[in-house]
């Protein structure tokens, strides 16, 4: 009787939030998948007939171009940014406690303002008249000629300055709880410091990494406003033509085919860092064990 | 120590890199030039701009308010109900429960925002500030459900039994116990789900409706058609102190406890 | 058993969780106002008991009567029956006056009488200038004070305490034990105590029951527990023991003799009576042994049991010195304590050959053991430390 009642309870209190998401996330889901095997209709919307022609077109040029060119660009952007975050969540890491809150403070706070604005900001930056170019040429680096922005560079750029506090915070994350004595036991041991770093800092702090890498790839890979705003005619990702086949074009199927591969390409790595995790918690248990069972044997003995 | 040098400059470099655009934006809110590519001399023209000759961008922030308003409060109500049963029950149900919750935060915006305007046109709905509403409302529970669950978690179950144990009724002891318990990690939860709200541009974009746009979607729509930008400047300035506010008032929010005890025994 | 004039009662109880059986068929009962423990090995089924007098768990089988009335399936709002959790859980977001208050609040009693309450159970905890604090303001032992006295400020039938020490530190937890004892005299409340801790369980109750894999092994007063234990289990959890396993070769009146494989024969008082050829386990306290370089004066009694010995391993611990001695076979764990330091008799060190002598009296012959219950046994010096103190 008590646990029929607990059952009343639990769906009680999960189906508000169940119905909601099953509602207005798993069924649109759904329908952008289902949309992708019709046709377009005249009026901007979809036929009812089943077709393959969508995706048969989705593999084609120029398609294919642009779907390589936001993986590489994302790709790029996430290697980027784990570079410039582990000498920062290093840095960090090392400071004192009170410092670490500011400092990490000072990372988050532009994350806390608006995305668009911050975008917007870079735009005026790299704008031909900005401060950018008058100060690089002024220095002798670029021609008042050279175009910073609207193109993939400004994307790029862009990207990492957007996507950084992503990377930065699951690595500082893990540093903090890293052993840093193990360096110094590791430079006693006659280690160069960059060797420690490679071989002891990184494999410690590879969990944050991880995250880290998946934290700047996704939005990477569903990037819309940056290369809306500073990308180039030739500097299209998926986003920007997932919005122009649903907009200008009125194209759904196109659109949601689009969407379909923006979807795997997100799912693909998210599978492939969910195993590993798992692996790992896997091993350190059975490491777990197998050290408790030697103490008890030894124990015994 | 050479190491901790280079990592230290990196770590400078870096937050400069943050900081720039930032700081160039605030300047040039003041400078008298258009294109802001030089210092022109300081002006505050382009805040009078803003505050006279701009009633769209205010009615578009009232909208912004409106609906973020709104759309935590659902969040709230829902994300705290998803993370006492995420907490308290560890069956099959709930790891569905859980995969719902959590696909969204790892799901690019521009997906859920296509496919809810794919679902919206299917079912005849139009788009306007309703549908903003329901899809802000959605991408905000993961991020509630998250924050109290967090909060939960960090809190011994004990507590619930002991009051129970004393003679509440679950009803009582989930009100006068649980509920103040998770009120901070709701309160963090919901300035999260207020901030990303506010600041939430791309699914808008695609379940905006005519005469529904948001504030980010009339600054975007501004930049697009290179229409007053230094006003944007001053409006993304006032933007950023308010944020640089909000944040503040939150971390304010979550030391307040430490100082209560004293405030207590003064009323007494 | 009379169910209905016991003031507390197991009948019967039996809880399984999955393919383990927690409590297995516990029938006891409890008298009113006592200090009673239940004192065993984590995971004995000791918790689960008591969280099924708390309401928390339901039996599978069996009922629990309280002053006269079936209480097995009252959920825990409804009976009158406390609990001193082991992580205090108290309220985090109350003062401690709110977290004392709140059952009193929930009878709906009037304010007055709230406030009187209340500031008397402050004033009995000592805590009168800490009520407008909140927990995380307090130290585990302020805390632990402040959940007894929540518990206890509607007067509950029964107050149970889950482990309430075990999260202390050791001078703390003696100092908590004699405020426990104070505060059970003050109110006159029954209490029901769980505990793995012997020495708590010893200096606290009436009476305890040792309960071993969901079952009640012993149920009795601490000093009967100790002296008279009822299977090799007992003897071995409650302090320190020497077990010697043998057969009955001959018996002498009040008096056995038995033999003991890799031994001597030793001499023990057969207060049962047992009969030739029946196989024992002899306990012999530590504390009961004694070690000296001469052999016992023969005005000692003729019946004594004196043995040769090399010393193996010494302990020097404060109170006491532990000594490891070889005799035969065997390892024979002594204590001596210090009267006199110094001046104390002959110094005995390792390597010393050494008689260790006891008299008959003072062993105890347990007829049922297990196997299994020779882990509770210190078998090795490295293990010795922690002493038979806690």
């Amino acid at each position: 009787m008590s646990s029929f009642r607990e059952k009343w309870a639990e769906w009680g209190v999960t189906l508000p939030s169940l119905a909601w998401l099953a509602l207005f996330f798993v069924v649109p889901t759904v329908i952008v998948f289902g949309i992708a095997f019709h046709a377009p209709s005249a009026d901007g919307g979809y036929s009812s007939g089943f077709t393959m022609e969508t995706w048969h077109a989705v593999v084609r040029t120029p398609y294919k171009e642009i779907v390589w060119r936001t993986i590489w660009i994302s790709a790029a952007t996430t290697f980027l940014c784990i570079v410039l975050s582990l000498p920062c969540a290093y840095a960090i890491a090392r400071m004192k406690a009170k410092w670490r809150a500011i400092v990490a403070g000072l990372i988050m706070l532009p994350f806390w303002t608006s995305f668009i604005v911050r975008v917007f900001a870079w735009r005026t930056l790299l704008n031909p008249d900005g401060f950018l170019q008058h100060l690089l040429v002024s220095l002798g680096l670029c021609t008042p000629e050279t175009m910073l922005n609207y193109n993939s560079g400004a994307i790029l750029v862009v990207s990492v300055y957007s996507f950084l506090p992503f990377a930065i915070m699951p690595i500082y994350t893990a540093a903090e709880k890293f052993d840093f004595s193990l360096l110094e036991a590791a430079r006693d041991l006659g280690a160069r410091s960059f060797f420690a770093f490679r071989k002891i800092f990184l494999p410690g702090v590879r969990r944050g990494v991880v995250s880290a890498a998946l934290m700047v790839f996704i939005p990477a890979i569903g990037s819309y406003v940056i290369p809306d705003l500073v990308g180039g005619r030739d500097s299209e990702l998926i986003g920007n033509k997932i919005y122009q086949r649903t907009f200008p074009d009125r194209n759904l199927p196109h659109a949601s085919a689009l969407a379909a591969v923006m979807g795997f390409s997100v799912l693909v790595p998210l599978a492939c860092v969910a195993w590993w995790f798992k692996r790992q918690d896997a091993r350190e248990a059975k490491r777990l064990a197998e050290a408790t069972a030697r103490k008890l044997s030894g124990g015994a003995a | 120590m050479k190491h901790s040098r280079f990592a230290g400059i990196v770590l400078l470099l870096v937050m400069l890199f943050l900081y720039l655009p930032i700081v160039v934006l605030v300047a040039n809110s003041f400078n008298l030039s258009r294109y802001g590519g030089e210092w022109a001399g300081f002006t505050f023209d382009w805040y009078v701009k803003l505050f006279t000759q701009n009633q769209p961008i205010w009615e578009a922030f009232e909208r912004s308010l409106l609906i973020a308003a709104t759309a935590t409060v659902a969040s709230c109500v829902l994300g705290t109900t998803a993370a006492l049963a995420l907490h308290r029950w560890k069956d099959r149900l709930q790891t569905v429960h859980y995969g719902l919750i959590y696909t969204p935060l790892v799901m690019p915006e521009i997906l859920m925002g296509i496919s809810l305007l794919m679902m919206f046109t299917a079912i005849g709905l139009g788009c306007g500030l309703f549908t903003i509403w329901i899809a802000h409302t959605t991408f905000c529970v993961s991020y509630v459900t998250m924050t109290v669950l967090a909060r939960l978690q960090d809190f011994d179950d004990r507590v619930i039994e002991a009051a129970y144990d004393l003679g509440a009724s679950p009803l009582y002891a989930f009100f006068k116990v649980e509920l103040p318990i998770l009120l901070p990690g709701i309160v963090a939860g919901g300035l999260l789900a207020f901030t990303l709200s506010i600041d939430d541009f791309v699914i808008t974009f695609f379940v905006t409706g005519p005469g529904a746009d948001t504030l980010p979607l009339k600054i975007y729509s501004m930049i697009k058609h290179s229409r007053q930008m230094p006003v944007i400047n001053s409006l993304s300035t006032l933007m950023l102190v308010f944020t640089c506010v909000l944040v503040a008032a939150s971390r304010l929010v979550a030391n307040r406890r430490h100082r209560r005890p004293a405030a207590a025994k003064a009323l007494k | 058993m009379d169910l209905a004039s016991e003031f507390l009662v197991f009948d019967h109880v039996t809880k399984r969780f999955g393919a383990l059986t927690a409590v297995d068929d516990v029938s006891f009962s409890i008298k009113k106002g006592e200090f009673f423990s239940l004192l065993g090995p984590s995971g004995c089924g000791k918790t689960t008991l008591l969280r099924m007098l708390g309401g928390f768990e339901r039996p599978d089988s069996g009922r629990i009567w309280l002053d006269g009335k079936d209480i097995t399936d009252a959920p825990p709002n409804i009976r009158r029956v406390h609990t001193v959790f082991q992580n205090y859980a108290l309220f985090p977001t109350m003062t401690i006056w709110d977290n004392i208050a709140f059952s009193l609040r929930l009878a709906k009693k009037p304010k007055a009488e709230i406030e009187e309450s209340v500031d008397a159970m402050l004033e009995m905890i000592r805590m009168g200038d800490h009520a407008w604090k909140y927990p995380s303001q307090l130290s585990g032992g302020q805390k632990q004070r402040v959940a007894i006295a929540r518990a206890l400020v509607d007067r509950p039938q029964v107050l149970l305490l889950d482990e309430p020490l075990a999260a202390l530190d050791l001078k703390l937890r003696q100092h908590m034990l004699l405020e426990l004892d104070t505060i059970h005299d003050q109110v006159g409340i029954t209490f029901m105590y769980v505990t793995h801790d012997q020495g708590e369980a010893m200096s606290l109750s009436d009476r305890i029951a040792v309960m071993n894999s969901g079952r009640v092994e012993q149920l009795d007063t601490p000093a009967k527990i100790y002296e008279a234990p009822v299977s090799s289990f007992v003897a071995a959890f409650i302090g320190d023991t020497n077990f010697f396993e043998g057969t009955i070769v001959a018996t002498d009146g009040d008096y056995c003799t038995i033999q003991v494989p890799g031994f001597a024969a030793i001499c023990a008082y057969n207060d049962k009576k047992l009969d030739v050829g029946q196989k024992v386990h002899l306990s012999v306290r530590p504390e009961k042994i004694r070690v000296t370089l001469t052999p016992p004066p023969p005005e000692k009694g003729a019946r004594i049991n004196v043995f040769q010995s090399q010393v193996t391993d010494v302990i020097y611990q404060g109170v006491y010195t532990k000594y490891w001695l070889k005799s035969g076979d065997r390892s024979v764990s002594a204590l001596k304590p210090h009267s006199r330091f110094l001046l104390d008799q002959e110094t005995i060190t390792w390597n010393d050959n050494a008689y260790c002598w006891w008299h008959p009296d003072d062993g105890y012959m347990v007829e049922n053991f297990s196997a299994l219950d020779e882990s509770l046994v210190q078998t090795t010096p490295s293990a010795a430390p922690k002493g038979a103190v806690s």
